[in-house]
């Protein structure tokens, strides 16, 4: 079995979450090597942008993997979402540029964002009309610069709002990682794919017990 | 000067060799299929959009639209079987029926372009009209067994019950098709979502005994390569009104064919007759699918 693991912040999280559920996975010596593929007894784990796990998922080069639901959402992805996790959830947001006006009353609005599927849907959805400039990071800063009056953006701390003075506005959508698997294996492999997801779900399980307590 | 070499997305000329092999797949099911009985048709790769808008049984967002010189809009044909329904309702005679019909052509689906999908794709399609018995839900599943197996193709094919999520409810659809329950989700979808559940869970329940039925029926009658997925749900349930089956190459993984049973499709057009059918993707059989890249592991 394949199992895409998101680079960046989701990634110890992740690891420590399939170490919790018995699996053997890559070390950090192992990491630090800087290969981006591990045969671990039955399971091979690969390492990708977090953005490209639901790609990989979706076509089948990886029978699961982690990804947040803002890359699910953005991909349109139809890969299964069995488990919610329990770490790595934020908020994505609507912000407004310092002394911008409600996204509500502007004509036309422009929205900077990484993830334009989900703005524009969000747009629709409150019937407005709003440009979609698509950027690739610092997405804050085309608000802070008058790029534009708004961006979607994820929020954690909302350190990065307080210090430039940005206004969030509106929740966009509640963003959780997920283990998501691929429909293909699922429907072809089931018992493969039932015993990780029962690893997995007792791992969850036993964390939230343990942050309870 | 770059036009010159490239097409647009998800298109390209077939040559020599491959057409070759296209032709050989074709005639190879062609033949498959006039054996058991289907007499080919040959449906429109353009109609309008108006008739089937009211049903809505096809879906803009996948197919390419234009309006024509006469002002109409229409669409490039992206699925076969409702411009089948469409074209055999107005003279669909009971005395004809039941009817065993194929077609072949390419299809255009707007798709998603990432891993160079192909946009036009070439199929081939049968359908049994005027049958609603569990017998022609397994006939059309054991036609594309002999299909695959002729290909030389170790099929597996896995099948369920579209209307099972509606029977039960609730938000049935949603958490079958994320396969993931909640805080008030009920024994039996738990037990689905799970993959636990049997027909004999099914028939616990009156809203689910009837499918429960169907199923076992169909199970009795379906060959060795047919395996009952009770979860396997769509997020859309589209116009399947019942059987629902997909058939994978058990060594790869792959989709190789899909189909199910729509009986109230031909009645929006006019024909009260229920309907079983699939279709195959020609150039899935003939071009094969490379076993995965192992990546070049540590």
């Amino acid at each position: 079995m394949r199992i895409a693991i998101p680079k960046g912040r989701l990634q110890d999280e992740t690891l420590a979450l399939f170490a919790a559920a018995e699996y053997d996975v890559p070390s950090a010596a192992d990491l630090a090597t800087r290969r981006l593929v591990f045969s671990r007894g039955e399971i091979e784990w690969i390492f990708v942008k977090d953005c490209d796990v639901p790609v990989y998922v979706e076509h089948g080069a990886a029978d699961a993997g982690v990804a947040g639901l803002d890359q699910l959402l953005e991909h349109g992805s139809t890969a299964y979402q069995p488990i919610q996790l329990p770490f790595g959830r934020c908020r994505m947001m609507l912000i407004g540029a310092p002394d911008a006006p409600e996204l509500a009353s502007l004509t036309v609005a422009k929205i900077a964002t990484k993830y334009p599927r989900i703005a524009r849907q969000y747009c629709d959805r409150r019937g407005l009309r709003a440009d979609i400039i698509p950027l690739g990071g610092s997405v804050e800063l085309a608000a802070v610069l008058n790029l534009t009056s708004h961006v979607i953006d994820l929020v954690e701390t909302g350190t990065t709002i307080r210090i430039h003075n940005l206004v969030i506005e509106d929740l966009v959508a509640e963003i959780s990682p997920r283990l998501i698997v691929g429909k293909d294996v699922y429907r072809t492999s089931p018992e493969l794919v039932r015993e990780m997801l029962a690893r997995v779900g007792a791992a969850v399980e036993r964390n939230q017990l343990t942050c309870a307590s | 000067m770059a036009k010159r070499l490239r097409y647009p997305t998800g298109v390209r000329p077939l040559l020599v060799e491959e057409t070759a092999r296209r032709r050989s797949s074709e005639s190879k099911i062609v033949s498959i299929l006039e054996r058991a009985g289907f007499a080919e048709v040959v449906l429109p790769i353009i109609d309008y959009v108006e008739p089937y808008a009211a049903t809505g049984q096809i879906d803009g967002r996948q197919s390419y639209r234009f309006v024509d010189r006469d002002g109409e809009l229409v669409s490039v044909r992206s699925d076969f079987t409702p411009l089948l329904a469409r074209a055999l309702a107005p003279s669909l005679q009971p005395s004809l029926l039941p009817l065993r019909v194929f077609y072949r052509g390419d299809v255009i689906r707007y798709a998603p372009s990432r891993l160079g999908a192909n946009r036009e794709i070439f199929q081939i399609g049968a359908e049994i009209i005027g049958d609603d018995t569990p017998a022609a839900d397994a006939e059309a599943m054991g036609l594309v067994s002999s299909i695959l197996r002729a290909f030389g193709i170790s099929p597996r094919i896995i099948y369920t019950d579209a209307t099972i999520p509606e029977s039960i409810g609730g938000g049935a659809r949603e958490a079958l098709a994320m396969k993931r329950g909640g805080e008030g989700t009920s024994p039996l979808l738990a037990k689905l979502i799970a993959g636990s559940a049997t027909t004999a869970d099914l028939r616990q329940s009156p809203e689910t005994r009837a499918v429960a039925e169907r199923l076992d029926a169909i199970a009795r009658l379906a060959g060795d390569d047919c395996s009952a997925h009770l979860d396997d749900v769509d997020a859309e349930p589209g116009y399947y009104t019942g059987l629902r089956f997909r058939a994978y190459d058990a060594a790869t993984r792959i989709t190789l064919a899909q189909g199910g049973r729509y009986d109230s499709l031909y009645g929006r057009f006019g024909a009260d007759t229920p309907a079983v059918g699939f279709t195959l993707t020609i150039d899935d059989l003939t071009e094969g699918v490379p076993a995965r890249n192992d990546g070049g592991q540590a």
